[in-house]
């Protein structure tokens, strides 16, 4: 999720600066994996990360082994299928803030990234954490990417969801269930650490 | 090239060029000041706030050729691409619409500039700007919870409050401020500047702010400077319709 928000972060101010036509393609790009199957991603990762195209043996040549059904292949794919639900908020976010208010703040005398601490992440905080959320959730319970991409393969690409998935067809009903309440005590305890934090924030923010 | 020299002198000369445009925005200026305060008159459309915006490199493809300081550059550009960035060309600004950061409260946002510069004050910026537009109640207010005028006068009080500008620019600064107040400002930020020598460039629709000043004035129409001079001179015709008004 940390190396999503830092993809998504400067990806959606460079969409959220200006109304050209690459913009709307990336954006669009960007947003595809909300409309396909998981598969269809899950598909062509698979396939272009393989040794059969340039780019898969390129990737080969950094690596030493192709990127298919390892940790790192499976966290590029987790990054691409849930970019959309970190970047859009964000999008909104820095497309809300005054214009006015950055373009004074750069005069007088904050450098960009002074300019994105102060000004721009103070004023769409909440389009960080709503990214935050929906991200977070998105990556914990996506299944066809991964059961693509990253095979079953135990302590390295066996995530939470397959294994339930697995312990299922296994008929091994008590070790799903651990699994699965797990999955939702965890998933509970964050967002709820979340959306504690941002209340705060808000009754400091009036006092 | 139009030169600017007023009664109350700074010295040495400041001097600026900026050239270019889009649209039907087209700008050709080049001036050199050495009055404490220098008003822009023109209609509106001329490019008064095209210039300010360009001298704080916010405007892309409006060029500022060179912002010189005793014949010494510290904005100079050499090709279409190359622009010194706009949080390095030293400036002090109050943009038209006050752009208050709404986060911060009143301190904060006048100390806003000092904390870009390192956090240390040992010239008393902030606290001359806070004296300066009475800010002292108002200090640990949000901007939400300020007036028109309040709000107006943050502003200012951030752009005075920017340590050793090199020139400062404001943007109709007295929107939202009543006459009285304006009239008590005006003399003491003007002092301010001619004691720091930093001249001012200011846009501005009222002829009395040209007259109580004595202001040096800038003539602009459709983007070039067709008069220039005392305010007295310049706006002769402004003036007569004014005391007309007045009926004096």
């Amino acid at each position: 999720m940390f190396c999503l928000l830092l993809i998504a972060t400067p990806l959606a101010m460079w969409i959220a600066s200006g109304h050209s036509l690459l913009r709307r393609i990336v954006q669009a790009l960007v947003a595809l994996p909300l409309v396909l199957p998981p598969t269809v991603l899950g598909y062509y990762l698979l396939v272009g990360m393989g040794p059969a195209t340039g780019f898969g043996r390129f990737l080969v040549s950094i690596f030493g082994h192709p990127l298919a059904f390892t940790f790192w292949g499976l966290l590029v794919g987790s990054i691409l299928y849930s970019l959309p639900f970190a970047v859009q908020p964000l999008v909104v976010g820095f497309a809300g803030v005054d214009r006015a208010v950055v373009e004074t703040a750069s005069v007088l005398g904050a450098s960009p990234l002074t300019v994105f601490r102060r000004i721009i992440f103070p004023l769409s905080k909440s389009s960080f954490l709503t990214a935050a959320v929906l991200s977070f959730a998105h990556t914990v319970g996506e299944f066809g990417v991964v059961l693509m991409i990253g095979g079953d393969i135990p302590g390295s690409t066996r995530t939470l969801s397959i294994s339930i998935f697995d312990q299922v067809q296994e008929m091994n009903y008590s070790a799903a269930n651990r699994t699965a309440i797990a999955l939702v005590g965890f998933s509970f305890l964050v967002l709820l650490a979340l959306y504690g934090r941002s209340a705060v924030g808000r009754r400091n923010e009036l006092g | 090239m139009v030169e600017i020299v007023n009664r109350l002198r700074l010295d040495p000369h400041h001097q600026l060029k900026v050239k270019g445009g889009r649209g039907a925005v087209q700008i050709d200026v080049e001036a050199k000041f050495s009055a404490p305060w220098t008003l822009i008159f023109g209609p509106s459309g001329s490019g008064k706030s095209s210039l300010i915006r360009a001298v704080c490199g916010l405007v892309p493809k409006l060029n500022v050729e060179f912002l010189r300081y005793q014949d010494k550059a510290w904005v100079e550009i050499q090709g279409p691409s190359r622009s010194t960035p706009s949080h390095q060309r030293e400036l002090a600004y109050t943009p038209q619409d006050t752009a208050i950061f709404p986060h911060l409260n009143v301190r904060e946002n006048i100390e806003f500039s000092v904390k870009n510069h390192g956090g240390k004050d040992p010239d008393g910026f902030v606290e001359a700007a806070i004296e300066l537009f009475s800010l002292g109640p108002l200090l640990k207010r949000m901007p939400r919870e300020l007036s028109g005028g309040e709000r107006q006068g943050v502003s200012l009080a951030r752009a005075f409050a920017v340590p050793h500008a090199k020139l400062m620019l404001l943007d109709e600064p007295f929107n939202g401020i009543g006459r009285t107040m304006r009239d008590a400002l005006l003399p003491r930020m003007r002092d301010r500047l001619l004691s720091l020598g930093v001249p001012a460039i200011s846009v501005s629709h009222d002829v009395e702010e040209a007259l109580l000043l004595e202001a040096e004035v800038l003539r602009l129409d459709e983007g070039k400077i067709v008069a220039s001079g005392p305010a007295f001179d310049v706006l002769d015709e402004e003036r007569r319709q004014v005391r007309k008004a007045l009926d004096l």
